[in-house]
């Protein structure tokens, strides 16, 4: 499946902004079941340059600068993606939950040595008490690992309410927890949040979701933005991602642009601007089939 | 200082006989000697950080004595150690070979807070980007130094070593050179070659500035000390901008190139684009330039990874693997608790060990499990549990003692030696001498800054003769090598903007408290009817220069008439009160000590004394007036003192224009304010002459006055020489000549035609005071109840001065823009 991806962000500014420095995740990663072909940068007013590196976690980053005064700034981000559809691996050959939880230090490659972080606590995912009851009801003992994240998604997605604008990046997970409602970033976080409480290896992964959809299939939520997910890493399979917010196994109509700890490694946009005034951001994305 | 069988080791043996033959009491007062001299120059460390309150450096006589037998090992133990912590720090940076063979466990780096991602793989500026290193030492039980902590970001207390030894030499000069003490000065030089060097790379005039995370750290007494010591700039944060990939310093005169940057923030501070989004300290875009290898940031941001005291338990197999060596200096046996085995070791044995984090937060202490109760070794066995790899248990060690001088006796207490090192082409190079703390109470086993010990010279003594090193740079060897200690920050210039404005504003009200107190002091022993109503206009007046409304004027003011003692001193004393006297102490002293760097000894040591004579004044309750008059006196001495140092020390560059002009200014200001509450009311015709009597006083001019008018006191002739005479410093338009000529020395974008708004407010304000008719507006019509016309002059003066302040601020402070992080995009 190829897509055409537009993803437009747009600050307005009360007041003149003398200067900007912004580093930009919006370049979707090449993967063995995508394929990125062309993916450009446009911003406006016209930075003097921009300087791509890959971050930590192997992600596209772009930095630029605007030196001058300026009251609106527009990144478009157009990308090309191709991707491939691959089988949903087998879930039951997958090891007892514990053994995951107990092995990974065992193991001697170098993908699960570098899963070993992401055990870890992070800002917006990390271990508490209450995570790992919601989780354990998943997870009883000798569950298998793949179907136990799988039942943890399934219940997420059943307990929790999908509802824009209840909550902010700076919503605290246990108020999402209680509240049982919120939007992608929040599932995604939860569900990390509730593997790592139990010992298991869980990323954030943040992208885009097909915004038409086909005929005869149903819209999925969260297509009007960016979406987030996350994944497990399973020792066999490598690492399996998980759609909590629609249940669903991510396929071809979700698209990869970038994955670390939690949402703070791989903010799409992140700017320090001097200037006295406030802004105003919209964002919009689109997402449409190619042939 | 005890060797086996109860002798005092040989090394100590001048020290103490010297002591002895002095006398307990000579000691002492050679102690006070030392303190006042450390004191005098302000020599602070900050309880809390982020606090204004300054403490005093806490200072210990007798230093501790180390000899060269021992130090030599001590030294080549620091060697290794820099030399192996710098190592890990490259790799963990850079090819993470610790990690992939696991020599290291991947928890115990990606677990602490130090270990900063957006810096991995990023290029170094030398092969040593732990270019200073700190390490904390305590005599084990065995007689030899043990490690007790690394400090690897930032790591202070080089030049509070430096000003104790100062300190000591100038009380105890003969002691140094008969012991034969190590001097420290070469070690200094060499952190100014070594900067030089990381910018020799990129050109041939480098540009060294010290980012300074600003007044209110703790340690910024040392950044401003060893900024003007190693002769670089002070900066701040908002002082650097990048631009095109490259760090600037904003300055008076635009943006200056920086290429070395010797940094006092935190590790996460220091770039609020990659780092920690709330910093105010860094500098956005920072790491980027880093990579670019535009800039050379020392030490490395993220070099606090190293500060872990996990990392002991890996050590010696690090040592193995990257050295082929086993570690020269000890440390303490420790656990880290993100491996079972070793989790269930310092679990059962908790009662018995030190519990630490394995990052420095802060107030946070290490845990002695012995003073722990059952409930307490609980608590702290369910936290090592829900995050083991977070702690390490070590093992506690009895540390030995050194001698110090508390209260008139030697006393022994625990004491912490922190070593300095610095890497240098041929290795790293040890400060013979360091950082001593004792423990501030007999029986606590902490000494440290934070823990309020007490700090000490330490001397290494040797049997051989040292040659003298100057810091002065050697023609030929770097001669031409020229530091950026010229320039002039943007914040910089403001803090000295506002110096002048303050100081000035000081003695002002100063002068005037005191004449309204010499007037209520007459007006108590039974004065005349005209002497309070004269102090009746001087209050208003007061309560006018001051702008310490609601008081002599405003709300309920007429019952501050009946009995004014309490609102003069509340105007004079109370620091709560904006504007108050003490108010403008205070902020004298803040802008001054935000500029700290830029001031000789001698000038510190005044303004240090200002807020010692006011503070000392505060802290008396219900202080006389009498005690008032004479802190008063003294106070405005000291500000004349300030004035006139700054007069004769500092060379006329953009720093004292701005001092002159922030002066100039406010005099102008306080003048016409002081006329405008005072002269152009109508009185009886003895009223006035007595309140123009008290002006003239009030600005110093009474005795000209008298010299060139005798006894006729009038108001057009008063006013000549107050406003208009050119060759009275008092005068208002002398100020405005001084700000004008003053202003045609500073950069700024001037048209051909056009004239900028300062110099348009300068020119409107001159020519309207030239061309006033001052025997006209002094001449009362009858229908006026005041001296209309005159109050509107002063009036529009006033307004002009007030537009030239503003104007200054927005074409020179170019700092001023506070960055903000754009909210973030979400779905």
């Amino acid at each position: 499946m190829k897509y055409q991806i537009t993803h437009s962000t747009h600050y307005k500014y009360t007041d003149a902004v003398g200067t900007c420095h912004n580093e930009v995740r919006l370049t979707p990663r090449a993967l063995p079941n995508q394929l990125c072909p062309s993916s450009l940068i446009d911003v406006t007013p016209v930075p003097s340059a921009i300087l791509g590196r890959r971050d930590f976690f192997g992600n596209t980053v772009n930095y630029f600068s605007i030196q001058h005064p300026h009251n609106e700034l527009r990144i478009i981000a157009k990308s090309e993606v191709e991707r491939l559809v691959t089988d949903i691996p087998d879930f039951s050959a997958s090891p007892a939950w514990e053994d995951i939880r107990d092995g990974l230090r065992k193991q001697t490659s170098l993908e699960a040595l570098e899963a070993r972080q992401f055990v870890l606590d992070s800002t917006f995912a990390a271990r508490a008490q209450e995570f790992a009851t919601y989780a354990c009801h998943s997870f009883p003992p000798e569950k298998k690992f793949l179907p136990g994240v799988d039942d943890l998604m399934r219940r997420i997605h059943s307990d929790f309410k999908y509802a824009p604008g209840t909550t902010t990046i700076a919503t605290p997970l246990s108020l999402v927890m209680e509240q049982k409602k919120g939007v992608c970033q929040d599932f995604a976080h939860l569900a990390i949040a509730c593997l790592r409480s139990i010992g298991l290896p869980a990323r954030y992964v943040s992208g885009y979701l097909e915004t038409d959809s086909p005929p005869g299939k149903e819209k999925l939520a969260g297509s009007d933005a960016s979406h987030a997910w996350f994944a497990v890493f399973d020792p066999n399979l490598g690492w399996i991602d998980f759609d909590p917010t629609n249940n669903i196994i991510p396929a071809e109509r979700h698209i990869t642009l970038a994955w670390g700890r939690d949402f703070s490694d791989v903010t799409p946009l992140k700017g320090v601007i001097f200037g006295s005034g406030k802004h105003k951001l919209s964002v919009s994305v689109d997402v449409q089939r190619k042939g | 200082m005890w060797g086996g069988e109860g002798h005092i080791r040989s090394h100590w043996r001048p020290l103490m006989e010297a002591i002895e033959k002095m006398g307990i009491a000579a000691v002492k007062k050679r102690y006070g000697d030392t303190l006042r001299f450390l004191r005098e120059n302000g020599v602070s460390y900050h309880v809390h950080a982020g606090s204004s309150h300054r403490r005093p450096w806490e200072f210990d006589i007798i230093p501790l004595v180390i000899g060269i037998e021992d130090w030599n090992a001590i030294e080549r133990g620091m060697i290794q150690r820099a030399e192996l912590l710098n190592l890990i720090l490259c790799d963990i940076y850079g090819k993470q070979t610790l990690l992939r063979e696991r020599i290291l466990p991947l928890e115990l780096v990606h677990g602490h807070s130090g270990f900063l991602r957006p810096c991995v793989n990023m290029p170094f500026p030398s092969s040593h980007p732990l270019f200073l290193y700190g390490a904390d030492l305590a005599r084990g039980p065995d007689g030899r130094m043990w490690v007790i902590g690394d400090r690897a970001q930032t790591p202070y207390g080089s030049g509070y070593a430096l000003e104790n030894r100062t300190g000591l030499s100038r009380v105890l000069p003969g002691l140094l050179r008969d012991c034969k003490v190590r001097r420290l000065a070469r070690f200094f030089k060499e952190v100014c070659d070594g900067l030089a060097e990381l910018s020799l790379q990129r050109n041939d005039d480098p540009r060294i500035f010290l980012l300074t995370s600003g007044p209110s750290d703790q340690t910024y007494f040392e950044h401003a000390y060893l900024a003007s010591y190693l002769g670089i700039t002070l900066v701040e944060g908002d002082d650097l901008v990048v631009r095109d990939g490259k760090v600037w310093m904003k300055s008076l005169n635009g943006l200056h190139p920086v290429d070395v940057i010797l940094r006092r923030v935190d590790d996460a501070l220091c770039d609020p684009l990659e780092l920690r989004e709330d910093s105010r300290q860094g500098v956005a875009g920072l790491l980027e330039a880093m990579r670019l290898g535009n800039v050379a940031v020392v030490n490395q941001p993220g070099s606090g990874v190293v500060e872990n005291p996990g990392l002991l338990a890996f050590l010696p197999s690090i040592a193995k693997h990257f050295l082929g060596e086993d570690l020269l200096l000890p440390s303490a046996a420790t656990w880290w608790c993100g491996h079972p085995a070793e989790r269930d070791h310092v679990l059962a044995n908790l009662d018995k060990l030190v519990i630490k984090s394995i990052h420095r937060q802060p107030n946070t202490r290490p845990i002695f499990g012995a003073t722990l109760s059952q409930e307490g070794l609980d608590a702290w066995r369910s936290r090592i549990r829900e995050s083991p790899h977070m702690y390490v248990g070590q093992e506690q060690v009895g540390f030995s003692t050194a001698p110090a001088l508390v209260s008139g006796n030697l006393e022994a207490r625990h004491t912490v030696l922190r070593c300095f090192l610095l890497s240098r082409k041929n290795g790293y190079l040890v400060m013979p001498g360091g950082l001593a703390c004792c423990a501030a109470l007999r029986e606590s086993i902490e000494a440290s800054g934070e823990a309020g010990g007490i700090s000490k010279d330490t001397w290494v003594v040797s049997d051989e003769d040292e040659e003298y090193i100057s810091l002065w740079k050697q023609p030929g060897l770097i001669g031409e090598v020229s530091t950026g200690s010229g320039l002039l920050p943007s914040r910089a210039a403001e803090n000295l903007f506002w110096t002048g404005r303050y100081a000035e504003r000081c003695e002002a009200v100063a002068r005037f408290l005191r004449t309204v107190i010499n007037r209520y002091n007459l007006v108590q022993e039974g004065g005349e009817a005209q002497d309070t109503e004269c102090l009746n206009v001087l209050l208003r007046s007061l309560a006018s220069l001051t702008s310490t409304s609601p008081g002599f004027i405003g709300a309920g003011s007429s019952s501050k008439f009946r009995n004014p003692a309490n609102e003069i001193n509340a105007v004079a004393l109370n620091l709560d009160r904006e504007g108050s006297l003490s108010a403008s102490v205070q902020s004298l002293v803040r802008a001054a000590f935000a500029v700290r760097d830029r001031w000789s000894a001698d000038t510190w040591r005044i303004i240090n004394g200002l807020e010692g004579i006011w503070g000392r004044l505060q802290a008396q309750k219900g202080a006389s007036r009498q005690a008032i008059l004479s802190s008063l006196d003294e106070l405005i001495s000291g500000l004349i003192g300030f004035t006139g140092a700054t007069m004769e020390t500092m060379t006329r560059s953009h720093g004292w224009i701005l001092l002159d002009i922030g002066r100039r200014i406010e005099r102008a200001a306080l003048l016409t304010n002081l006329l405008r509450s005072t002269v152009i009311h109508k009185h009886s015709e003895e009223v006035e002459r007595l309140v123009l009597e008290t002006v003239l006083t009030a600005s110093e001019c009474l005795i000209t006055y008298r010299r060139r008018y005798h006894t006729f006191m009038r108001l057009d002739t008063a006013l000549d020489l107050l406003l208009l005479d050119e060759t009275n410093p008092r005068s208002l338009i002398y100020q405005l000549n001084r700000v004008t000529a003053n202003f045609e020395e500073l950069p700024l974008e001037r048209s051909e035609t056009r004239l900028t708004q300062i110099e348009r407010l300068l020119l409107d304000a001159t020519t309207r005071l030239r061309l006033s008719d001052l025997t006209s507006i002094t001449t009362p019509s009858d229908t006026e109840e005041d001296y209309g016309r005159l109050d509107e002059l002063l009036d529009l003066t006033n307004q002009k001065l007030a537009g030239m302040a503003t104007a200054f601020v927005q074409s020179y402070f170019i700092h001023a823009q506070a960055p903000t992080q754009l909210a973030p995009t979400i779905t």
